[in-house]
């Protein structure tokens, strides 16, 4: 009798334990997946970019300095290796990018250039949808965290080598820069 | 562009319950509303049966089983009739085309970015060429999901309050309230029929040759009085209870809206711009009226137990308090 009642107990232990476990890696899996929707749209801004400089030189090829700014963005995001490597790209790319736009309002021809609308409106829904993917990633995070430092996914944590991860930041400068030079035309 | 976790207070995870006016969690109210979904869907389902069974009584009580499958037939073949054709039906009647990439870049950009926001796979995205702003949601998961908006939607709306309008008809499929609701209108849509059915028969047929030759008369007298009252009381309490779900989780959606786009604000202007509307207003079938943003029909809209959402200020007034 005793015995069964043992062994009933270990059982539900090890159920509740692999429910434990189970729960903290689907959260980790669920962040990781979430950096790669980021990571998805920082790609497909960075391959935008060469055509849009093409675009705006037609029109303002003196604004060299603003240029050299976006080349070494876009440098500095292909040679990223790790998550923070690219989000400090993308924070450069993104304050590149605010200034380009920026110099072409002085410019109503490139304003009104088929290709540059069309790439402006592009770029701005990429931006977005950045936006939006590092609050999903932020919100992952913040589960994960929750679990792994709370009872009883703390006891699991250490075990298993999991520790707290970081949020993205958006950098202070960015704050200030809401989505005005990125006008929000209707297609 | 987002918020920081720093930014959190500003984040609307806990609303302001619109019968017992306490805060509670968002996930909370969510899970509140399935279970008052569910209990709501059972009593459906005893309605029709108890009226199978009066039937029975009143007509021939030895095939009371007979009457009351049929009548439990007849409400399930509708609601999977619903859970499958609902969406292609509201989109046919509807009139919407699917958006194009080139054509609708800035509708698809902000509902992909949305949907991110969501963490829902994209929906299909349609566009109903009407100058009358407003929008709609169907599909019976989010892996069915589909939103439609009118042509007028996307001209008057800056970014952040389309945002907002998607985001709020991404909440209805999130939460599952299409579903819900396309289901509860089957249901309802039985209950007429089986009336309609009834009520001729009884016309036609008169009092059947069994109830007038044999005894259990008054029995079957009772039986025929309680059905009628039943018969004509069923789908008028049917319907409000499906228009008191339906404003209940126009609320929810907004607050849910409001959580994804963290923008409480960018949802409440839209609201205002599409009460401030003075165009030719949207004719639409009062059957899918429900679906829409805000009711077409504007006093639709309103504190009334005939009304299909609460009233738009009403909406804006708990956005801006979030």
């Amino acid at each position: 009798m005793t015995t069964i009642v043992v062994l009933v107990i270990l059982a539900a232990l090890v159920l509740w334990g692999i429910n434990v476990y189970n729960r903290i890696i689907t959260l980790e899996n669920r962040y990781q997946n979430a950096w790669s929707q980021i990571d998805v749209q920082l790609k497909r801004r960075t391959d935008l970019v060469p055509n849009l400089v093409e675009t705006v030189k037609g029109y303002a090829a003196h604004e060299k300095e603003v240029f050299d700014n976006v080349g070494k963005a876009r440098a500095a995001m292909t040679a990223a290796k790790s998550v923070d490597e690219s989000a400090e790209a993308a924070n450069m790319m993104t304050a590149a990018l605010g200034r380009l736009f920026a110099i072409s309002e002085a410019y109503p021809d490139l304003k009104a250039n088929q290709n540059f609308m069309m790439l402006q409106e592009e770029l701005a829904g990429i931006e977005n949808k950045i936006a939006y993917a590092r609050q999903f990633y932020n919100d992952a995070v913040l589960q994960f965290n929750t679990v792994i430092t709370t009872i009883p996914g703390n006891f699991f944590a250490g075990p298993m080598g999991k520790t707290k991860h970081v949020y993205l930041e958006v950098p202070e400068a960015d704050k200030e820069l809401p989505q005005v030079s990125f006008g929000a035309t209707p297609a | 562009m987002t918020t920081a976790p720093a930014d959190r207070p500003r984040i609307p995870d806990a609303i302001t319950d619109p019968l017992s006016g306490r805060r509670i969690s968002l996930l909370d109210w969510q899970a509140a509303n399935r279970r008052a979904s569910w209990l709501l869907a059972g009593f459906m389902v005893l309605l029709l049966g108890g009226i199978g069974y009066l039937v029975a009584l009143a007509f021939d009580p030895g095939a009371a089983w007979t009457f009351i499958v049929i009548a439990a037939v007849m409400a399930i073949g509708q609601s999977l009739a619903a859970y499958w054709f609902s969406d292609k039906l509201a989109l046919a009647v509807s009139g919407a085309r699917p958006a194009n990439k080139d054509e609708h870049r800035y509708l698809v950009n902000v509902t992909e970015a949305v949907a991110i926001g969501a963490g829902v796979p994209m929906p299909k995205i349609y566009v109903i060429d009407n100058p009358a702003p407003n929008a709609f949601a169907t599909g019976r998961d989010p892996r069915h999901g589909a939103i439609a908006v009118t042509t007028g939607l996307m001209s008057i709306l800056d970014r952040q309050e389309l945002e907002g309008v998607v985001a709020h008809e991404m909440a209805h499929v999130k939460n599952y309230d299409i579903r819900f609701a396309s289901m509860l209108a089957a249901t309802v849509g039985a209950i007429v029929l089986l009336r309609d059915v009834i009520l001729r028969g009884l016309r036609f047929g008169g009092r059947s040759r069994r109830s007038s030759s044999s005894g259990g008369g008054r029995g079957q007298a009772i039986a025929m009085v309680l059905l009628i009252v039943l018969l004509i009381l069923a789908p008028i309490l049917a319907t409000l209870v499906r228009l008191a779900v339906s404003r209940r989780r126009e609320y929810l959606a907004d607050a849910t809206g409001a959580y994804i786009t963290r923008n409480p604000d960018g949802l409440a202007s839209a609201l205002a711009k599409l009460r401030d509307y003075r165009g030719t207003p949207m004719q639409v079938s009062e059957g899918v009226q429900h679906m829409y943003f805000t009711n077409p029909v504007a006093k639709l809209n309103a504190l009334s137990w005939l009304a299909t959402h609460p009233p738009i200020d009403d909406r804006i007034s708990r956005l801006r308090r979030m």
